[in-house]
């Protein structure tokens, strides 16, 4: 495929958002959009655990899975990766940055279940993405997603919850409120062509 | 067809052991931090397992820092000085600690890991602080919700404290609590006897480690504890003395006049025992002995809240307006309480109004 | 329009992805065991904010904000210390009295601070209505607007609360 990386990771954030376009990774992103400061280290912690994971899947599928003919197991291989990658920075960040670990690492397992990791890793696989457009398209989905959940964080906020219906508070209008960002992001359709 | 199934398997496996491999590997090399250096004091020298929390080091090593959420990082009891090899500071200890605090490098000791060789510095009084194997000798039923319970202390232990200081005792895991608790208790009896003690303690609605003695405890029941903790003790002077304490405040005024009694005395001393009715009264007995064996002890309970039928001759109302009675010489009094910060107050208040002098009345206020 | 009500059914401590990782922690801490004997949720099986939540709403209902009431329960607390923790009637009508014992409670919310156990129990002579609870109640209800969990030892109706202590 001829999409330059820029253009990939531009769109990723903006025409095919994972999550407004795609609709994946909706589990943790309704919850905790609940406040707004988990949204932000959620979100953080996901566009990093994107962008490597991809990166590892597509080393793994293109020097492992293919000569070994063994594509068809490419489900089950990408979500241990994911899982064991996910582990791994667990154990480092809890070493070598434990400032850091407080804030940020209580979310990591939570990540390891996000399907927009592992809805990344096929897309590239199904779209026959190289090395560089695999990075760059990961690193936007999670930029992509990010926004899409302080969007939302910061909606919740200001919305408080007397003003809605008691049938709609809580997850009922968190999803009109995705249903419309979605409608909004729509109009960005068109723009480029990923794949 | 067979055979690509296998290889296939065998393929999978592979991947997956290696992976395994990894984090096995990982896990060894970066959650292992090996044995290192604890000096403290500048003194002594500790080589310990690195990997946990301060606190939890120093408790394996026998010294035990206070802790009153039980190394959760709430109370900020935990509170040392850590020299070098601490780390950096981390966002659960700021909220706990002044800015004074953190440039004169104070830690929390639930928070600070220990990773490399660290430098702290902990208060000597410290190191008389132990962990005590006891069995349960002898439970008393004192009143409804009060029971006093003797600890005798194994392997040849012994206890040494002064009167008026307490104890946290470890709970044992029963019915839905599955956890440990650690709940702090005045010792009651003397410190003269140093293979066992007492403490009283009275039944708290929801509250783990009374529901336990009350309800499961039994003579013969291993039970552990550590201590001496505390600051509230007898001064050795001639002045006279006034205590104020009711309920399990009781505790350590019973340590204190055992002790006087077993060292002798002829300090004048005045027991003001506020309660509700008459069914909140216990060791009365006891009590009222002590006025036997002292030349000048009195023993005055103050009920606020008699029904007539209960027919007590005794004194009524609170306490305060009895305490110029018993009071000599103001400037040549102690004051001895223990019981809430709101009872603290409000004694301490008339109490300074007679003429004590502040820094002559002592208080336990729990904790 | 009870049926509107959005009705949680989903286990207590199961649904770990549908929670924050913080929120998970403050189930836990609520068990029974933990920090009471008994634990925040009684026998309660919605989530913590969805009791919060529930209350609230019954809050609204009343015209009373929890901050209000929350103070109220200190002012009781108040005037028993004041009166040496004894039993004492604070504006004719309330019988007051407060215990309290070593050591210290700390919020299942998880932030800093630990909270002394007193114990206050408040009785409106007029229609005998009692009520307990502790300094962690007060600040539950002021800080976080919790109630704890039906059938909890320490919970407390908030339209009860409004009707007999205002």
């Amino acid at each position: 495929m001829d999409i330059s990386a820029f253009v990939l990771f531009w769109a990723a954030i903006f025409t095919s958002n994972i999550l407004l376009t795609n609709f994946l990774g909706m589990c943790s992103y309704l919850s905790v959009s609940r406040e707004l400061e988990s949204s932000l280290g959620l979100g953080t912690a996901v566009i990093f655990v994107l962008t490597v994971t991809a990166a590892l899947n597509w080393l793994v599928y293109n020097y492992i899975l293919v000569p070994f003919e063994i594509v068809y197991l490419q489900y089950i291989v990408f979500i241990i990766v994911i899982a064991a990658f996910v582990q791994f920075l667990e154990l480092l960040i809890e070493r070598y940055a434990p400032a850091l670990y407080y804030t940020l690492g209580i979310f990591l397992p939570l990540i390891t279940v996000n399907c927009a990791i592992f809805g990344v890793s096929l897309f590239m696989i199904i779209r026959n993405y190289s090395f560089i457009q695999s990075v760059a398209f990961a690193a936007g989905s999670g930029i992509g997603w990010l926004l899409a959940i302080l969007m939302l964080a910061g909606i919740r906020r200001k919305l408080k919850e007397k003003l809605v219906p008691v049938g709609l508070r809580g997850a009922g209008i968190s999803l009109i409120i995705t249903g419309i960002m979605a409608l909004g992001f729509v109009g960005f359709s068109g723009i480029v062509q990923i794949q | 067809m067979f055979q690509r199934i296998l290889s296939d398997i065998a393929l999978m496996s592979a991947i997956g052991v290696v992976l395994a491999a990894i984090m096995v590997i990982a896990q060894r090399w970066l959650s292992n931090y090996g044995e290192v250096n604890l000096n403290i004091n500048g003194k002594r020298d500790l080589t310990v397992k690195g990997g946990n929390s301060l606190l939890a080091t120093l408790s394996d090593n026998q010294i035990f820092i206070p802790s009153a959420c039980g190394g959760r990082g709430s109370c900020g009891a935990c509170k040392c000085k850590v020299i070098e090899g601490g780390g950096p500071l981390l966002p659960t200890e700021k909220p706990l600690l002044s800015k004074a605090e953190q440039a004169g490098s104070i830690r929390l000791g639930c928070q600070v890991k220990v990773k490399s060789d660290i430098k702290i510095e902990l208060p000597e009084a410290i190191f008389n602080i132990r962990r005590f194997h006891s069995v349960i000798e002898e439970i008393i039923d004192y009143t409804y919700d009060i029971k006093g319970i003797t600890f005798k202390l194994q392997q040849g232990e012994t206890i040494d404290f002064k009167a008026g200081q307490y104890v946290q005792l470890e709970t044992e895991p029963y019915e839905k609590v599955k956890q440990k608790v650690m709940r702090a208790y005045s010792i009651s009896s003397k410190p003269q006897i140093n293979d066992r003690i007492q403490l009283i303690i009275r039944l708290v609605p929801e509250g783990i480690c009374s529901t336990w003695v009350h309800k499961y405890l039994k003579v013969g029941d291993k039970v552990n504890f550590t201590g001496p903790y505390g600051d509230f003790y007898l001064r050795d002077t001639d002045a006279d003395i006034l205590f104020v304490a009711g309920g399990s405040g009781k505790a350590p005024i019973k340590s204190m006049l055992e002790h006087l009694r077993e060292i002798g005395t002829n300090r004048k001393m005045t027991y003001f025992f506020g309660a509700r009715t008459t069914k909140d009264l216990y060791l009365t007995d006891e009590f009222r002995a002590f006025e036997d064996v002292f030349e000048q002890f009195e023993y005055v309970p103050v009920l606020s809240h008699t029904l007539p039928e209960e027919n007590w001759n005794g004194k009524t109302g609170f306490v305060m307006p009895y305490f110029k009675d018993a009071i000599r010489d103001p400037k040549n009094t102690e004051a001895y309480l223990c019981g809430s910060p709101g009872m603290i107050n409000a004694v301490t208040k008339s109490l300074i109004e007679y003429g004590l002098s502040e820094d002559k009345i002592y208080y336990d206020s729990f904790g | 329009m009870d049926y509107l009500k959005t009705k949680s059914t989903t286990t207590v401590l199961g649904d770990d992805m549908k929670r924050t990782p913080q929120e998970s922690k403050i189930m836990t801490k609520m068990q029974p065991g933990v920090i009471t004997y008994g634990g925040f949720l009684g026998t309660d099986r919605r989530d913590f904010t969805q009791i919060i939540a529930d209350d609230e709403l019954t809050l609204e209902k009343l015209g009373k904000t929890a901050e209000e009431i929350a103070d109220r329960l200190e002012y009781f607390q108040q005037q028993s210390f004041d009166a040496f923790e004894s039993n004492t009637i604070v504006e004719g009508i309330y019988e007051v009295e407060t215990e309290v014992v070593r050591g210290y409670l700390p919020c299942p919310f998880m932030h800093q601070g630990i909270y002394r156990k007193s114990y206050t129990t408040v009785t409106n002579t007029r229609t005998g209505k009692s009520f307990s609870y502790s300094a962690l109640n007060i600040h539950l209800i002021r800080a976080h607007h919790f109630f704890e969990g039906k059938k909890s030892h320490f919970r407390m109706e908030p339209d009860e609360l409004v009707k007999q202590l205002f």
